[in-house]
């Protein structure tokens, strides 16, 4: 059996289905990591949310950062988020959230804003439009990572080493303080 | 990588070989803060000395680095040795106050220094994505440096401010930085420059723009992007609102002329309004409500909202040029108040920081009383550094002052004069909060039973020694930029004009 050229009865593209089943799943899923009550279950839906963005990267023709989003993200992030929720979160913390007095004036500006997207997304004449996906070749991605972008990748590696040193400062218990995990 | 590309990055690799010397050395002898200091102080002189040597002040020719991802230009050096001034006197100012807190200074240092390795990338970076990795470097380590006082409520309170609003700015300010790039099609600044010379404005880099100019305006702490400003100052352990005052502020300016001057400075009819209300309310707002705090700390935040606003009055001067060959007298005065800034603000941190030396003791006005028959030498410096504040010649504020102002009278465009007016006005109006420091210091008399300050023991104390020093260098620095300029006037031509080629 073969698949028809596009989506039957639609006409639409594969490519442009698969990307509006992601995109749904992810900004569904978003919501839920923000609207939830309870932080784990936020947590969990952060993965879905990451796993669907891994998705759109190899639907967008680069399967090594894809990839890299699910064992890093979904694989690795999460997981240290999930624990470090587990091992920090105190019962004895407020059921709603701290920060919902304002929600009504928030979705006014994101519709708002949402609406100034659609339309310059629409209207605007991006010069750089692709025709087609073109599928980045890892030793190409290599190639340029350590040359002309080695500065950014080399900077990234002391960011990284900053923010551990910062880190563990302010998570290091003092001496002089009692043990309270 | 050749010996070129050596050259141009020396500065950056000598700030990192300093950052992960002085980590090392704390690593096998652990809680050695003499050293730990020693090697922070010497190390960044080191630093300054690699920077004045390699840089493009010496020459003036630009040095580019990766496939053109790093450039070291006349701005670059002068701005790189501005961030090495702040991070030094920060570092002599710092020990004093930490020590008797019982923070460790190492990691101080080293979080210090790794911030400054970003105000560096982002002095010289000639690409978009090289520069948003700098303004991550710097302000990632300020976020944790505004915690340092963990068991503080205020310092945790003040970090949570910065770090959120903080991050979600920088999200802001890529999200811009997308829309230039989907419709340059480059990341690199002189790519993007051609790519948008002459062009209409398209709705999509309008979008890229608003973006852009929310995400800096953050970063500047610009009226009404400043909430997080007074929180987080206030918060911080003193020696650090020294350095956030001062170090992500002109890192934030130097993104500014990278990014606004430098890649979009083609299209700055498009922009130049939106920095002029910036700017007078950020003058504006920033002064009036400076004029009803008692805290110093509070107030002198306040206060780095308005000078934000007088940088911006330059930036204004220089976007109504109109195309073309554009003068660069608003650059000039940018860059000039930057380092004036750095001084003299310092300086007035440096001041309130040495005086909290004891654990418990505020920054409330109160503190101040009498305060030239305890401690006259620090009284008559915090008068110096107040008065270059509010622009007195002859002091370095003065100059700062005098150069964006004229540079904004010159402008054709009768907004801009407008706002030199406005800037007038708004000195004279902030005359009166810092000189109700002075009054307190010099007129009222101390309270009884207030314990001595007890900074006299220079040569008895290693910090009181270091303090002093940065003290001295911070005075030193605002009285010569305003009594003999023209050694830093030389300098910052050049950097102005690497900054927008003539022609």
């Amino acid at each position: 059996m073969t698949i028809p050229a596009t989506v039957p009865v639609l006409g639409w593209a594969w490519d442009d289905l698969l990307f509006l089943g992601l995109a749904g799943i992810l900004l569904g899923a978003a919501l839920l990591v923000v609207l939830g009550r309870d932080i784990i279950h936020s947590g969990l839906w952060m993965m879905l949310c990451f796993g669907a963005l891994a998705g759109v990267y190899a639907l967008l023709g680069a399967p090594l950062v894809a990839v890299a989003q699910v064992l890093v993200y979904v694989g690795a992030i999460s997981v240290l988020v999930l624990f470090a929720i587990m091992l920090t979160q105190s019962k004895a913390g407020p059921l709603r959230l701290v920060f919902h007095r304002q929600a009504w004036v928030a979705a006014i500006a994101s519709i708002v804003l949402f609406a100034l997207f659609v339309v310059v997304v629409a209207e605007g004449d991006w010069p750089q439009r692709a025709a087609e996906v073109t599928r980045t070749a890892t030793d190409q991605l290599a190639r340029l990572l350590f040359n002309d972008y080695v500065l950014p990748f080399e900077g990234v590696g002391v960011l990284l080493l900053a923010a551990v040193i910062g880190g563990v400062y302010l998570a290091k218990r003092d001496p002089g303080q009692g043990g309270s995990l | 990588m050749t010996s070129a590309d050596l050259t141009a990055l020396a500065p950056l690799l000598a700030v990192l070989g300093v950052a992960i010397l002085v980590l090392a050395v704390d690593f096998v002898l652990p809680g050695r803060d003499d050293l730990a200091v020693a090697l922070g102080v010497v190390g960044i002189v080191v630093v300054g000395a690699v920077t004045w040597a390699t840089g493009g002040g010496v020459d003036g020719a630009i040095q580019s680095a990766f496939g053109g991802s790093y450039a070291v230009d006349a701005a670059t050096t002068f701005l790189d040795l501005v961030f090495v001034v702040i991070a030094l006197i920060t570092l002599l100012v710092a020990p004093d106050y930490l020590g008797p807190r019982g923070l460790p200074f190492a990691e101080f240092t080293v979080t210090l220094l790794f911030a400054i390795s970003g105000a560096f990338l982002i002095a010289g970076s000639a690409d978009l994505l090289v520069l948003f990795l700098g303004l991550e470097l710097l302000v990632l380590p300020g976020y944790m440096l505004a915690g340092f006082h963990k068991r503080e409520g205020l310092s945790t309170e003040g970090a949570i401010k910065y770090f959120l609003l903080g991050s979600f700015s920088s999200a802001i300010f890529l999200f811009g930085l997308a829309f230039v790039w989907g419709f340059t099609g480059t990341t690199r600044i002189a790519e993007v420059a051609a790519a948008l010379a002459g062009g209409p404005l398209g709705p999509g880099l309008a979008m890229g723009l608003a973006f852009l100019t929310a995400g800096a305006a953050f970063k500047i702490a610009a009226v009404p992007f400043h909430y997080w400003t007074p929180d987080a100052y206030q918060g911080s352990p003193t020696p650090v609102t020294a350095y956030l005052s001062t170090g992500p502020k002109v890192a934030a300016f130097a993104l500014i002329l990278r990014v606004f001057v430098e890649s979009l400075g083609g299209i700055r009819a498009e922009w130049v309004g939106a920095i002029v209300v910036l700017a007078a309310l950020t003058m504006t707002l920033g002064n009036l409500v400076a004029l009803t705090q008692s805290n110093l700390k509070r107030m002198l935040a306040y206060s780095s909202i308005a000078h934000t606003g007088y940088i911006l009055v330059g930036l204004a001067a220089f976007a109504a040029e109109p195309a073309g060959d554009p003068s660069r007298s608003g650059l000039e005065g940018i860059l000039f108040y930057t380092a004036a800034y750095a001084f003299m603000n310092l300086g007035a941190f440096a001041v309130v920081s040495a005086l909290q030396r004891r654990p418990g003791v505020t920054s409330e006005i109160g503190t101040y009383a009498g305060l030239i028959r305890r401690e006259p030498v620090a009284a008559v410096l915090m008068a110096l550094f107040l008065l270059s504040l509010v622009g007195i010649p002859p002091t370095a504020g003065f100059f700062g002052k005098a150069y964006v102002i004229l540079a904004a009278v010159q402008s054709t465009d009768p907004a801009v004069v407008a706002l030199a007016v406005l800037a007038v006005l708004n000195a004279a109006a902030a005359a009166f909060y810092y000189l109700r420091v002075v009054v307190f210091m010099f007129m009222r008399e101390a309270p009884e039973g207030m314990p001595p300050v007890g900074l006299g023991g220079i040569l008895r104390e290693r910090r009181l020694f270091l303090l002093w020093t940065g003290l001295a260098a911070a005075g030193v620095g605002t009285v010569v930029l305003g009594l003999y300029p023209v050694p830093i006037l030389e300098m910052v031509v050049k950097a102005a004009a690497a900054l927008v080629a003539p022609g």
